[in-house]
């Protein structure tokens, strides 16, 4: 099975839950079942929605190619810090990625760092094995 | 902006979960289906900010938590006797059955010395001995708090007293509830819970899931102006503050239906981000708590 059908079963399996989910709640008047019921269908959903991000952006989870041949020093890379006008890149195993617009990245910044470094070590210690990556926008590779 | 939407079943069914619950567990106490349990709350290496909220809880608040749902053994903000009498009452419970909530951090240089909540029997009783002492031994252990949860300002760089969550400390499970402060809203809705049904669905962080199942962000009446891209450029400002450094997008809990004070508001209600008090790592990793000419 290659990845795009792995995301599609899984896309599957999480839509049969929601219809599961969306069956008891007809059936339930219990208020504590109905929370957890909704609690849930909105995991379904953010599920399902990181799915289709993943299929939309590449096949290929968390190891994607640069699609640009642009080429940054650490020096530049530094440039891009999210500040006065310069979009947010941070670097991952030598690949760069624009995160300007990434929620988690708010003011430039996720958890203590800062764009326009390279965060490779903090990405394997927090987010090893978790679908990120492909989400992201790749703008190029360090040299 | 600040109304939080009656029509939609998730937010009124999960405003109405602490009252149904507290006032279920009250009912089966009167009808003796279950027992009064006894509650001993630790101040420890903190600014008592929690007992305070828990203060000012409403519908339940604390007067029907206090005197009907739980026997309040011992607080030392709240309780009447000071002193080695105070004392006395925490340690008549050492063998007893009781519920521990614990606010604060534990200081743990110098074998605990920077904090000292009391004497007994004339001898200082650190923070760090309470901790071991009253949480091994408790029935179930909720921290109360980002500070009891993770450390949190306590353990803030540079942490000169070497601060710690209680976790840190203790060999067991114990119930988090982070927040800077704790909504009473969670800590009423957990006790409750532990009284009628025994320990709530935890998620890997050992935090309920009925209060902490959903980012800021998903919920938050602001996210339209996120997906639009209309972002504020200073706190004042009715739209999105994610280019200020919101950190709702982080931080998983459910203010935005909750609401503060008696449910009247909350931070981005008025219109300054959310700095992440009741995620993991804050106040250190949620720093800056505001951004300027991002992007
Ligand atoms: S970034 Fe903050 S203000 Fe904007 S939608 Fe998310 S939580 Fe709301």
């Amino acid at each position: 099975m290659n990845d795009r059908e792995i995301f599609i079963n899984m896309i599957d399996d999480n839509l049969n839950e929601m219809s599961d989910t969306i069956d008891c709640l007809y059936t339930t008047s219990n208020f504590r079942v109905k929370n957890k019921l909704l609690n849930r269908l909105r995991k379904s959903m953010s599920n399902i929605s990181m799915l289709t991000q993943g299929l939309r952006n590449d096949t290929s989870m968390n190891n994607p190619q640069p699609s640009s041949d642009r080429l940054f020093t650490l020096d530049e890379l530094s440039r891009y810090n999210g500040r006065n006008g310069n979009p947010a890149y941070v670097a991952i195993n030598d690949i760069v990625y624009d995160v300007t617009g990434n929620a988690a990245w708010g003011g430039a910044t996720h958890f203590g760092l800062t764009a326009g470094t390279d965060v490779t070590s903090p990405f394997a210690s927090c987010h090893a094995g978790q679908p990120i990556l492909s989400k992201l926008k790749v703008v190029g590779k360090i040299t | 902006m600040n109304q939080t939407s009656n029509s939609c079943s998730n937010f009124s069914t999960r405003l109405e979960t602490v009252s149904v619950l507290v006032h279920r567990a009250i009912d089966a106490i009167q009808q003796k289906t279950i027992k009064k349990r006894n509650l001993i709350w630790l101040e420890l290496t903190g600014c008592s900010g929690n007992i305070i909220s828990l203060l000012d809880g409403a519908n339940p608040d604390f007067k029907s938590i206090a005197c009907q749902l739980v026997n309040f053994i011992y607080d030392n903000s709240l309780m009447a006797s000071e002193g080695e009498a105070a004392l006395e009452k925490l340690f008549s419970m050492a063998d007893g059955d009781y519920i521990l909530a614990v606010e604060g951090a534990v200081s743990t240089k110098d074998n605990g010395m920077y904090n000292i909540i009391g004497r007994w029997k004339g001898q200082p009783v650190t923070a760090y001995e309470a901790v071991k002492k009253f949480g091994e031994q408790a029935g179930h252990v909720i921290t109360v708090g980002t500070c009891a949860s993770d450390g949190g300002i306590s353990a803030a760089r540079p942490n000169p007293a070497e601060c710690v969550g209680i976790q840190n400390l203790l060999n067991r499970r114990v119930i988090k509830l982070p927040g800077c402060p704790c909504h009473p809203d969670w800590f009423m809705g957990t006790l409750a819970y532990l009284m009628l049904f025994n320990e709530p669905e935890l998620d890997a962080r050992q935090r309920p899931l009925m209060f902490y199942s959903t980012l800021i962000h998903d919920i938050c009446p602001r996210r339209p102006y996120f997906n639009q891209g209309i972002f504020a450029s200073k706190p004042g400002e009715k739209t999105c503050m994610f280019k200020l450094g919101c950190r709702g997008p982080v931080t998983r809990v459910d203010c935005p239906i909750r609401k503060w004070n008696d449910r009247v508001n909350w931070p981005i209600g008025d219109d300054s981000p959310c700095i992440g008090c009741a995620m993991f790592g804050f106040p250190d990793k949620m720093e800056p708590f505001i951004s300027y000419d991002t992007t």
